[in-house]
Protein backbone atom coordinates (compact mmCIF):
# COMPACT_ATOMS: atom_id res chain seq x y z
CA UNK A 1 0.00 0.00 0.00
CA UNK A 2 1.50 3.12 -1.09
CA UNK A 3 0.71 6.89 0.49
CA UNK A 4 1.87 10.21 0.01
CA UNK A 5 5.12 11.20 -1.63
CA UNK A 6 7.86 11.44 0.70
CA UNK A 7 11.03 11.72 -1.48
CA UNK A 8 10.11 14.11 -5.09
CA UNK A 9 12.94 14.70 -7.36
CA UNK A 10 11.91 17.15 -9.64
CA UNK A 11 14.68 17.25 -13.48
CA UNK A 12 17.40 16.13 -10.92
CA UNK A 13 21.10 16.17 -12.34
CA UNK A 14 24.15 15.32 -11.80
CA UNK A 15 27.35 15.47 -13.26
CA UNK A 16 31.05 14.57 -12.48
CA UNK A 17 33.23 16.89 -14.64
CA UNK A 18 31.70 17.37 -17.94
CA UNK A 19 29.51 14.30 -17.82
CA UNK A 20 26.11 14.32 -16.82
CA UNK A 21 25.48 10.55 -14.72
CA UNK A 22 21.69 11.13 -14.32
CA UNK A 23 19.69 13.95 -15.78
CA UNK A 24 16.18 15.03 -15.88
CA UNK A 25 15.20 12.57 -13.71
CA UNK A 26 11.56 13.23 -12.10
CA UNK A 27 10.75 10.71 -9.04
CA UNK A 28 8.35 10.60 -6.31
CA UNK A 29 8.85 7.61 -3.27
CA UNK A 30 5.72 7.14 -1.46
CA UNK A 31 5.49 6.12 1.91
CA UNK A 32 4.55 2.58 2.43
CA UNK A 33 5.79 1.58 -1.18
CA UNK A 34 8.99 -0.46 -1.96
CA UNK A 35 10.32 0.95 -5.05
CA UNK A 36 12.96 -0.99 -7.41
CA UNK A 37 15.51 1.27 -8.83
CA UNK A 38 16.20 -1.16 -11.35
CA UNK A 39 19.01 -0.63 -14.84
CA UNK A 40 21.87 -2.26 -16.34
CA UNK A 41 25.40 -1.30 -14.26
CA UNK A 42 27.09 2.02 -15.12
CA UNK A 43 23.92 4.16 -16.19
CA UNK A 44 23.22 6.41 -12.73
CA UNK A 45 21.24 4.41 -9.91
CA UNK A 46 23.73 4.20 -7.21
CA UNK A 47 24.27 8.22 -7.99
CA UNK A 48 20.49 8.41 -7.85
CA UNK A 49 20.29 7.01 -4.43
CA UNK A 50 23.12 8.81 -3.07
CA UNK A 51 21.08 11.87 -4.74
CA UNK A 52 17.89 10.85 -2.31
CA UNK A 53 19.75 10.42 0.49
CA UNK A 54 21.04 14.20 0.38
CA UNK A 55 24.94 12.41 0.46
CA UNK A 56 25.01 14.27 -3.31
CA UNK A 57 24.06 17.81 -4.52
CA UNK A 58 22.31 18.14 -7.49
CA UNK A 59 24.23 20.11 -10.17
CA UNK A 60 20.33 21.12 -11.54
CA UNK A 61 16.89 20.51 -10.48
CA UNK A 62 15.53 19.31 -6.89
CA UNK A 63 15.25 16.86 -4.33
CA UNK A 64 12.78 17.21 -1.92
CA UNK A 65 11.98 15.48 1.31
CA UNK A 66 8.91 16.13 3.04
CA UNK A 67 8.93 19.11 1.08
CA UNK A 68 12.41 20.40 2.33
CA UNK A 69 14.49 20.78 -0.65
CA UNK A 70 17.56 19.32 0.47
CA UNK A 71 20.33 22.03 -1.04
CA UNK A 72 18.36 24.97 0.41
CA UNK A 73 17.97 23.46 4.38
CA UNK A 74 20.71 24.61 6.45
CA UNK A 75 22.89 21.56 7.88
CA UNK A 76 21.11 21.33 11.40
CA UNK A 77 18.03 20.85 9.68
CA UNK A 78 19.13 18.46 7.07
CA UNK A 79 20.98 16.47 9.95
CA UNK A 80 17.27 16.13 11.49
CA UNK A 81 15.88 14.85 8.16
CA UNK A 82 18.25 12.49 8.03
CA UNK A 83 17.22 10.48 11.38
CA UNK A 84 14.70 9.72 8.75
CA UNK A 85 16.70 7.88 6.91
CA UNK A 86 18.33 3.99 6.69
CA UNK A 87 20.92 3.50 4.47
CA UNK A 88 22.28 0.20 3.70
CA UNK A 89 25.61 1.06 1.63
CA UNK A 90 26.89 -1.30 -1.44
CA UNK A 91 30.38 -2.06 0.51
CA UNK A 92 28.66 -2.29 3.63
CA UNK A 93 30.48 1.03 4.88
CA UNK A 94 30.85 -0.72 9.01
CA UNK A 95 32.66 0.74 11.25
CA UNK A 96 35.72 -1.60 11.20
CA UNK A 97 36.89 -0.07 14.65
CA UNK A 98 33.36 -1.15 16.20
CA UNK A 99 32.17 -4.40 17.11
CA UNK A 100 29.07 -6.17 15.20
CA UNK A 101 26.98 -4.76 18.14
CA UNK A 102 28.59 -1.04 18.70
CA UNK A 103 27.75 -1.02 14.80
CA UNK A 104 24.22 -1.63 14.91
CA UNK A 105 24.15 0.66 18.42
CA UNK A 106 25.33 3.39 16.55
CA UNK A 107 22.71 5.23 14.77
CA UNK A 108 20.70 4.32 18.36
CA UNK A 109 23.15 6.17 20.52
CA UNK A 110 23.86 9.29 18.33
CA UNK A 111 20.24 10.18 18.32
CA UNK A 112 20.06 10.05 22.12
CA UNK A 113 17.34 9.17 24.44
CA UNK A 114 17.72 5.38 24.77
CA UNK A 115 18.67 3.68 27.34
CA UNK A 116 21.51 1.71 27.62
CA UNK A 117 19.74 -1.23 28.30
CA UNK A 118 17.19 -0.74 25.97
CA UNK A 119 19.73 -0.50 23.19
CA UNK A 120 21.56 -3.52 23.80
CA UNK A 121 17.79 -5.67 23.99
CA UNK A 122 16.94 -4.12 20.40
CA UNK A 123 20.52 -4.65 19.11
CA UNK A 124 20.34 -8.24 20.36
CA UNK A 125 16.45 -8.80 18.98
CA UNK A 126 17.96 -7.16 15.41
CA UNK A 127 20.89 -9.31 15.02
CA UNK A 128 18.50 -12.09 16.27
CA UNK A 129 15.92 -11.47 13.79
CA UNK A 130 18.86 -11.57 10.77
CA UNK A 131 20.56 -14.44 11.76
CA UNK A 132 23.58 -12.89 13.62
CA UNK A 133 22.60 -13.40 17.19
CA UNK A 134 25.76 -14.46 17.58
CA UNK A 135 28.11 -12.38 16.28
CA UNK A 136 27.41 -9.56 18.45
CA UNK A 137 31.06 -9.24 20.05
CA UNK A 138 32.92 -9.82 16.60
CA UNK A 139 34.56 -7.12 13.81
CA UNK A 140 33.39 -6.48 10.95
CA UNK A 141 36.89 -8.28 9.63
CA UNK A 142 35.96 -11.62 11.26
CA UNK A 143 32.48 -11.62 8.99
CA UNK A 144 31.65 -13.17 5.64
CA UNK A 145 29.99 -10.57 3.10
CA UNK A 146 26.60 -11.70 3.63
CA UNK A 147 27.05 -11.71 7.10
CA UNK A 148 28.57 -7.64 6.57
CA UNK A 149 25.42 -7.12 4.30
CA UNK A 150 22.98 -8.44 7.20
CA UNK A 151 24.87 -6.24 9.84
CA UNK A 152 24.71 -3.17 7.78
CA UNK A 153 20.77 -3.71 7.16
CA UNK A 154 20.08 -4.07 11.11
CA UNK A 155 22.25 -0.87 11.51
CA UNK A 156 20.21 0.48 8.99
CA UNK A 157 16.78 -0.10 9.90
CA UNK A 158 17.42 -0.22 13.47
CA UNK A 159 16.08 3.24 14.28
CA UNK A 160 13.09 2.23 12.40
CA UNK A 161 13.43 5.24 9.70
CA UNK A 162 10.86 6.58 7.67
CA UNK A 163 13.21 6.09 4.47
CA UNK A 164 15.23 2.83 4.09
CA UNK A 165 17.58 3.24 0.89
CA UNK A 166 19.31 -0.27 -0.11
CA UNK A 167 22.24 0.11 -2.30
CA UNK A 168 22.78 -3.47 -4.63
CA UNK A 169 22.30 -5.23 -1.38
CA UNK A 170 22.90 -8.34 -3.38
CA UNK A 171 25.99 -7.31 -4.84
CA UNK A 172 28.96 -9.61 -4.04
CA UNK A 173 27.02 -12.48 -2.97
CA UNK A 174 26.31 -15.65 -3.93
CA UNK A 175 22.48 -16.57 -5.28
CA UNK A 176 21.06 -18.25 -2.41
CA UNK A 177 22.37 -15.51 0.13
CA UNK A 178 21.55 -12.88 -2.48
CA UNK A 179 18.48 -14.28 -2.25
CA UNK A 180 17.95 -14.14 1.66
CA UNK A 181 19.08 -10.71 1.73
CA UNK A 182 16.18 -9.85 -0.40
CA UNK A 183 13.76 -11.23 1.67
CA UNK A 184 15.18 -9.97 4.73
CA UNK A 185 14.80 -6.55 2.97
CA UNK A 186 11.33 -7.62 2.60
CA UNK A 187 10.96 -8.50 5.76
CA UNK A 188 12.29 -5.18 7.07
CA UNK A 189 10.18 -2.83 4.81
CA UNK A 190 6.75 -4.38 6.43
CA UNK A 191 8.02 -4.87 9.66
CA UNK A 192 6.85 -0.83 9.72
CA UNK A 193 3.70 0.86 8.39
CA UNK A 194 4.39 3.41 5.90
CA UNK A 195 8.29 2.72 5.55
CA UNK A 196 9.36 3.97 2.11
CA UNK A 197 11.85 1.65 1.25
CA UNK A 198 14.19 1.95 -2.55
CA UNK A 199 16.15 -0.86 -3.42
CA UNK A 200 18.70 -1.17 -6.43
CA UNK A 201 19.45 -3.37 -8.03
CA UNK A 202 19.88 -5.30 -11.39
CA UNK A 203 19.20 -8.53 -10.13
CA UNK A 204 15.60 -8.52 -11.51
CA UNK A 205 14.63 -11.99 -10.38
CA UNK A 206 14.89 -11.02 -7.24
CA UNK A 207 13.39 -7.49 -7.18
CA UNK A 208 10.68 -8.99 -8.98
CA UNK A 209 9.77 -11.29 -5.17
CA UNK A 210 9.55 -7.64 -3.63
CA UNK A 211 8.66 -4.45 -5.14
CA UNK A 212 5.90 -2.57 -5.80
CA UNK A 213 7.00 -0.50 -8.27
CA UNK A 214 10.16 0.06 -10.52
CA UNK A 215 11.98 2.47 -12.10
CA UNK A 216 14.31 2.16 -14.63
CA UNK A 217 17.57 4.27 -15.28
CA UNK A 218 19.33 4.08 -18.36
CA UNK A 219 21.63 6.28 -19.84
CA UNK A 220 20.74 8.77 -16.96
CA UNK A 221 17.75 8.88 -17.58
CA UNK A 222 14.27 7.45 -16.52
CA UNK A 223 12.89 4.93 -19.18
CA UNK A 224 10.41 3.67 -17.47
CA UNK A 225 8.36 3.89 -13.83
CA UNK A 226 5.22 2.14 -13.48
CA UNK A 227 4.07 -1.44 -11.30
CA UNK A 228 5.56 -4.83 -13.43
CA UNK A 229 2.03 -5.13 -15.28
CA UNK A 230 2.55 -1.64 -16.89
CA UNK A 231 5.67 -3.06 -18.70
CA UNK A 232 4.30 -4.66 -21.78
CA UNK A 233 3.33 -0.89 -22.83
CA UNK A 234 6.50 0.71 -22.57
CA UNK A 235 9.94 1.46 -24.38
CA UNK A 236 11.08 -2.19 -25.84
CA UNK A 237 14.46 -1.52 -23.79
CA UNK A 238 12.61 -1.97 -20.36
CA UNK A 239 11.09 -5.61 -21.34
CA UNK A 240 14.30 -6.86 -22.45
CA UNK A 241 16.02 -5.20 -19.22
CA UNK A 242 13.25 -7.00 -17.48
CA UNK A 243 12.23 -10.49 -18.64
CA UNK A 244 15.55 -11.11 -20.67
CA UNK A 245 18.80 -10.34 -19.18
CA UNK A 246 20.09 -6.68 -20.76
CA UNK A 247 23.29 -4.95 -18.80
CA UNK A 248 22.40 -7.80 -15.64
CA UNK A 249 25.88 -9.21 -15.83
CA UNK A 250 27.43 -5.81 -15.20
CA UNK A 251 27.67 -4.27 -11.32
CA UNK A 252 24.83 -2.24 -9.81
CA UNK A 253 26.12 1.32 -10.88
CA UNK B 1 61.67 26.01 -27.10
CA UNK B 2 58.44 27.78 -27.00
CA UNK B 3 56.89 24.34 -26.17
CA UNK B 4 59.76 24.04 -23.17
CA UNK B 5 59.55 26.65 -22.20
CA UNK B 6 55.14 25.78 -22.30
CA UNK B 7 56.10 22.93 -20.40
CA UNK B 8 57.97 24.62 -17.96
CA UNK B 9 55.87 27.27 -16.77
CA UNK B 10 52.82 23.99 -16.82
CA UNK B 11 54.68 22.31 -14.31
CA UNK B 12 55.83 25.07 -12.25
CA UNK B 13 51.88 26.50 -12.64
CA UNK B 14 50.49 22.79 -11.21
CA UNK B 15 53.32 22.74 -8.58
CA UNK B 16 52.47 26.31 -7.22
CA UNK B 17 48.22 25.43 -7.76
CA UNK B 18 49.24 22.31 -5.23
CA UNK B 19 50.88 23.45 -3.01
CA UNK B 20 47.95 26.60 -2.94
CA UNK B 21 45.31 24.16 -2.39
CA UNK B 22 47.25 21.86 0.06
CA UNK B 23 47.36 25.17 2.05
CA UNK B 24 44.00 26.82 1.38
CA UNK B 25 42.70 23.17 2.37
CA UNK B 26 44.46 22.85 5.82
CA UNK B 27 44.15 26.06 6.59
CA UNK B 28 40.30 26.04 6.00
CA UNK B 29 40.44 22.95 7.78
CA UNK B 30 41.40 24.51 10.55
CA UNK B 31 39.22 27.20 11.22
CA UNK B 32 36.53 24.68 10.53
CA UNK B 33 38.05 22.82 13.54
CA UNK B 34 38.51 25.79 15.54
CA UNK B 35 34.68 26.34 15.03
CA UNK B 36 33.54 23.07 15.82
CA UNK B 37 35.01 23.20 19.17
CA UNK B 38 33.15 25.82 20.66
CA UNK B 39 30.19 24.74 21.80
CA UNK B 40 31.94 21.06 22.45
CA UNK B 41 29.45 18.59 21.01
CA UNK B 42 32.55 16.36 19.91
CA UNK B 43 32.72 12.84 20.45
CA UNK B 44 33.68 12.44 23.97
CA UNK B 45 34.64 8.61 23.67
CA UNK B 46 36.81 9.19 20.93
CA UNK B 47 38.69 12.06 21.97
CA UNK B 48 40.29 9.48 24.30
CA UNK B 49 40.66 6.58 21.79
CA UNK B 50 42.63 9.41 19.67
CA UNK B 51 44.14 10.16 22.69
CA UNK B 52 45.70 7.02 23.50
CA UNK B 53 46.55 6.00 19.48
CA UNK B 54 48.02 9.24 19.23
CA UNK B 55 50.39 9.60 22.34
CA UNK B 56 50.27 6.16 24.54
CA UNK B 57 51.18 4.06 21.45
CA UNK B 58 54.07 6.90 19.98
CA UNK B 59 55.77 7.66 23.58
CA UNK B 60 58.40 4.51 22.40
CA UNK B 61 59.49 6.39 19.55
CA UNK B 62 59.72 9.58 20.47
CA UNK B 63 61.65 8.04 23.73
CA UNK B 64 63.84 6.29 21.42
CA UNK B 65 64.20 9.28 19.29
CA UNK B 66 64.92 11.66 22.54
CA UNK B 67 67.65 9.43 23.76
CA UNK B 68 69.66 9.29 20.46
CA UNK B 69 68.81 12.73 19.85
CA UNK B 70 70.58 13.53 23.59
CA UNK B 71 73.51 11.06 22.73
CA UNK B 72 74.16 12.46 19.11
CA UNK B 73 74.72 16.03 20.34
CA UNK B 74 76.62 15.05 23.48
CA UNK B 75 79.51 13.35 20.74
CA UNK B 76 79.23 16.22 18.64
CA UNK B 77 79.95 18.60 21.23
CA UNK B 78 82.17 17.08 22.92
CA UNK B 79 84.68 17.07 20.31
CA UNK B 80 85.00 21.00 20.76
CA UNK B 81 84.84 20.79 24.33
CA UNK B 82 87.74 18.76 24.56
CA UNK B 83 89.51 20.54 22.00
CA UNK B 84 88.87 23.92 23.33
CA UNK B 85 88.59 22.62 27.39
CA UNK B 86 85.54 24.67 27.98
CA UNK B 87 83.91 21.93 29.57
CA UNK B 88 81.57 24.72 31.32
CA UNK B 89 79.71 24.51 27.91
CA UNK B 90 79.05 21.25 27.30
CA UNK B 91 75.28 21.19 29.24
CA UNK B 92 74.65 24.56 27.39
CA UNK B 93 75.32 23.13 23.97
CA UNK B 94 73.52 19.83 24.38
CA UNK B 95 70.27 21.64 26.15
CA UNK B 96 69.90 24.63 23.52
CA UNK B 97 70.32 22.29 20.33
CA UNK B 98 68.12 19.71 22.49
CA UNK B 99 65.28 21.84 23.42
CA UNK B 100 65.13 24.38 21.03
CA UNK B 101 66.15 22.89 17.60
CA UNK B 102 67.18 19.19 16.89
CA UNK B 103 64.82 17.61 19.57
CA UNK B 104 61.45 19.35 18.18
CA UNK B 105 62.40 18.91 14.62
CA UNK B 106 63.03 14.78 15.18
CA UNK B 107 60.37 14.21 17.18
CA UNK B 108 58.16 16.29 15.35
CA UNK B 109 59.61 14.24 11.64
CA UNK B 110 58.90 10.94 13.37
CA UNK B 111 55.24 12.18 14.89
CA UNK B 112 54.61 12.77 11.73
CA UNK B 113 55.91 9.72 9.69
CA UNK B 114 53.74 7.69 13.08
CA UNK B 115 50.97 9.54 13.73
CA UNK B 116 50.31 11.69 10.53
CA UNK B 117 50.75 9.04 8.16
CA UNK B 118 48.92 6.53 9.88
CA UNK B 119 45.81 9.03 10.15
CA UNK B 120 45.84 10.05 6.67
CA UNK B 121 45.73 6.31 5.58
CA UNK B 122 43.06 5.68 7.83
CA UNK B 123 40.52 8.49 7.09
CA UNK B 124 41.43 7.63 3.75
CA UNK B 125 40.21 4.16 3.81
CA UNK B 126 37.31 5.69 5.91
CA UNK B 127 36.39 7.49 2.80
CA UNK B 128 36.85 4.76 -0.16
CA UNK B 129 35.15 2.01 2.37
CA UNK B 130 32.11 4.82 2.51
CA UNK B 131 32.54 4.99 6.09
CA UNK B 132 32.70 8.46 6.05
CA UNK B 133 29.53 8.38 3.92
CA UNK B 134 27.85 6.25 6.31
CA UNK B 135 28.14 8.97 9.13
CA UNK B 136 26.77 11.55 7.40
CA UNK B 137 24.02 9.43 6.13
CA UNK B 138 23.31 8.75 9.92
CA UNK B 139 23.25 12.40 10.65
CA UNK B 140 26.81 12.50 12.37
CA UNK B 141 29.21 15.31 10.91
CA UNK B 142 32.63 13.84 10.38
CA UNK B 143 34.04 16.70 11.46
CA UNK B 144 33.24 16.71 15.25
CA UNK B 145 33.27 13.31 15.03
CA UNK B 146 36.53 12.18 13.25
CA UNK B 147 38.61 15.45 13.15
CA UNK B 148 38.53 16.92 16.18
CA UNK B 149 39.38 14.18 18.44
CA UNK B 150 42.51 13.45 15.87
CA UNK B 151 43.19 17.42 16.51
CA UNK B 152 42.65 17.60 20.07
CA UNK B 153 44.84 14.36 20.45
CA UNK B 154 48.03 15.67 18.14
CA UNK B 155 48.13 19.28 19.80
CA UNK B 156 47.56 18.34 23.31
CA UNK B 157 49.66 14.58 23.05
CA UNK B 158 52.89 16.08 20.70
CA UNK B 159 53.25 18.68 23.34
CA UNK B 160 53.50 16.10 26.44
CA UNK B 161 55.54 14.37 24.59
CA UNK B 162 57.89 17.21 23.51
CA UNK B 163 58.23 17.93 27.02
CA UNK B 164 58.87 13.91 27.81
CA UNK B 165 61.16 13.95 25.12
CA UNK B 166 63.72 16.54 26.44
CA UNK B 167 63.57 14.48 29.50
CA UNK B 168 64.73 11.15 27.76
CA UNK B 169 67.01 13.56 25.63
CA UNK B 170 69.13 14.60 28.98
CA UNK B 171 68.95 11.21 29.83
CA UNK B 172 70.43 10.04 26.54
CA UNK B 173 73.06 13.21 26.88
CA UNK B 174 74.46 12.13 30.35
CA UNK B 175 74.75 8.57 29.44
CA UNK B 176 76.57 9.32 26.48
CA UNK B 177 78.84 11.53 28.18
CA UNK B 178 78.98 9.27 31.21
CA UNK B 179 79.94 6.21 28.81
CA UNK B 180 81.31 7.34 25.61
CA UNK B 181 82.80 10.58 25.96
CA UNK B 182 84.46 10.05 29.32
CA UNK B 183 82.51 13.37 30.86
CA UNK B 184 81.08 12.88 34.24
CA UNK B 185 77.07 13.01 34.11
CA UNK B 186 76.59 14.96 36.98
CA UNK B 187 79.07 17.78 34.95
CA UNK B 188 76.62 17.87 32.28
CA UNK B 189 73.25 18.07 34.19
CA UNK B 190 74.49 20.87 36.34
CA UNK B 191 75.56 22.73 33.70
CA UNK B 192 72.42 22.11 31.62
CA UNK B 193 70.51 23.54 34.99
CA UNK B 194 72.98 26.79 35.20
CA UNK B 195 72.01 27.53 31.95
CA UNK B 196 68.91 28.78 32.10
CA UNK B 197 67.50 27.58 28.98
CA UNK B 198 63.75 28.09 29.65
CA UNK B 199 63.51 30.14 26.39
CA UNK B 200 64.35 27.13 24.83
CA UNK B 201 62.15 24.79 26.26
CA UNK B 202 59.28 26.92 25.86
CA UNK B 203 60.34 27.50 22.12
CA UNK B 204 59.98 23.91 21.90
CA UNK B 205 56.96 23.22 23.29
CA UNK B 206 55.26 26.22 20.79
CA UNK B 207 57.15 24.30 18.15
CA UNK B 208 55.68 21.39 19.12
CA UNK B 209 52.13 22.78 19.54
CA UNK B 210 52.15 24.34 16.23
CA UNK B 211 53.26 20.77 14.84
CA UNK B 212 50.96 19.17 16.20
CA UNK B 213 48.52 21.69 14.64
CA UNK B 214 49.85 21.43 11.08
CA UNK B 215 50.02 17.47 11.15
CA UNK B 216 46.47 17.38 12.63
CA UNK B 217 45.18 19.48 9.66
CA UNK B 218 47.51 18.01 7.12
CA UNK B 219 46.88 14.53 7.61
CA UNK B 220 43.31 14.87 8.06
CA UNK B 221 42.76 17.24 4.72
CA UNK B 222 44.47 14.54 2.76
CA UNK B 223 42.93 11.22 4.76
CA UNK B 224 39.19 13.37 3.95
CA UNK B 225 40.26 14.47 0.34
CA UNK B 226 41.05 11.20 -0.75
CA UNK B 227 39.48 9.50 -4.66
CA UNK B 228 40.11 6.31 -6.48
CA UNK B 229 40.32 3.54 -3.92
CA UNK B 230 43.79 1.72 -2.58
CA UNK B 231 45.54 3.90 -4.56
CA UNK B 232 43.93 7.00 -3.85
CA UNK B 233 45.19 6.06 -0.46
CA UNK B 234 48.86 5.52 -0.86
CA UNK B 235 48.60 8.89 -3.24
CA UNK B 236 47.41 10.99 -0.08
CA UNK B 237 49.49 9.12 2.67
CA UNK B 238 52.82 10.28 0.32
CA UNK B 239 51.24 13.57 -0.03
CA UNK B 240 51.16 13.97 3.69
CA UNK B 241 53.86 12.57 4.82
CA UNK B 242 55.49 15.03 2.44
CA UNK B 243 53.67 18.38 3.20
CA UNK B 244 53.44 17.55 6.87
CA UNK B 245 57.96 17.78 6.96
CA UNK B 246 58.15 20.66 4.73
CA UNK B 247 55.32 22.30 7.05
CA UNK B 248 57.51 21.10 10.13
CA UNK B 249 60.71 22.64 9.10
CA UNK B 250 58.75 25.84 7.66
CA UNK B 251 57.15 26.25 11.34
CA UNK B 252 60.73 25.86 13.24
CA UNK B 253 61.65 28.31 10.60
CA UNK B 254 59.27 30.81 11.53
CA UNK B 255 58.81 30.20 15.64
CA UNK B 256 62.92 30.42 15.61
CA UNK B 257 62.90 33.25 13.88
CA UNK B 258 60.48 35.10 15.90
CA UNK B 259 62.06 33.97 18.87
CA UNK B 260 64.90 35.91 18.12
CA UNK B 261 63.16 39.12 17.43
Amino acid sequence: MSGDAVIVCKGVGKRYGRKWIVRDIDLEVRAGELLGLIGPGGHGKSVLLRLLAGLATPDEGEVRVRGKNLADIDPFELAELRREYGYLFQNYALFDFMSVADNVAFPLRQAGGVEEPEIARRVKERLEQLGLGEALDRFPSELSGGMKKRVGMARATIGEPAIVLYDDPSAGLDPVTSSKIFRLVRTMHHSQDDVASVVVSHDIDRMKVICDRYVMIFEGKVLFDGPEEAIEGADPMVGKFFFGSLGQSSGAS
Amino acid sequence: MNGALKSLASSVGGAVLAIAETIGGAVTLLFRILRALFPPRYDAEGVWRSFYNVGVKSYPIVVMTALFVGAIMVIQTAFYVKKTGATGIIGYGVGFSVFAEIGPILIGLMFSGRVGANNTAELGTMVVTEQVDALRALAIDPLPYLVVPRFLAMLGMLTLLMVLGDLFAIVGAALTAQLLVGFHWRVLVADLLQSRLLDEFTMGLVKAACFGISISCISCYFGLAVRGGATGVGRAVNNSVVSNATAIFVIDFVVGYLYSL
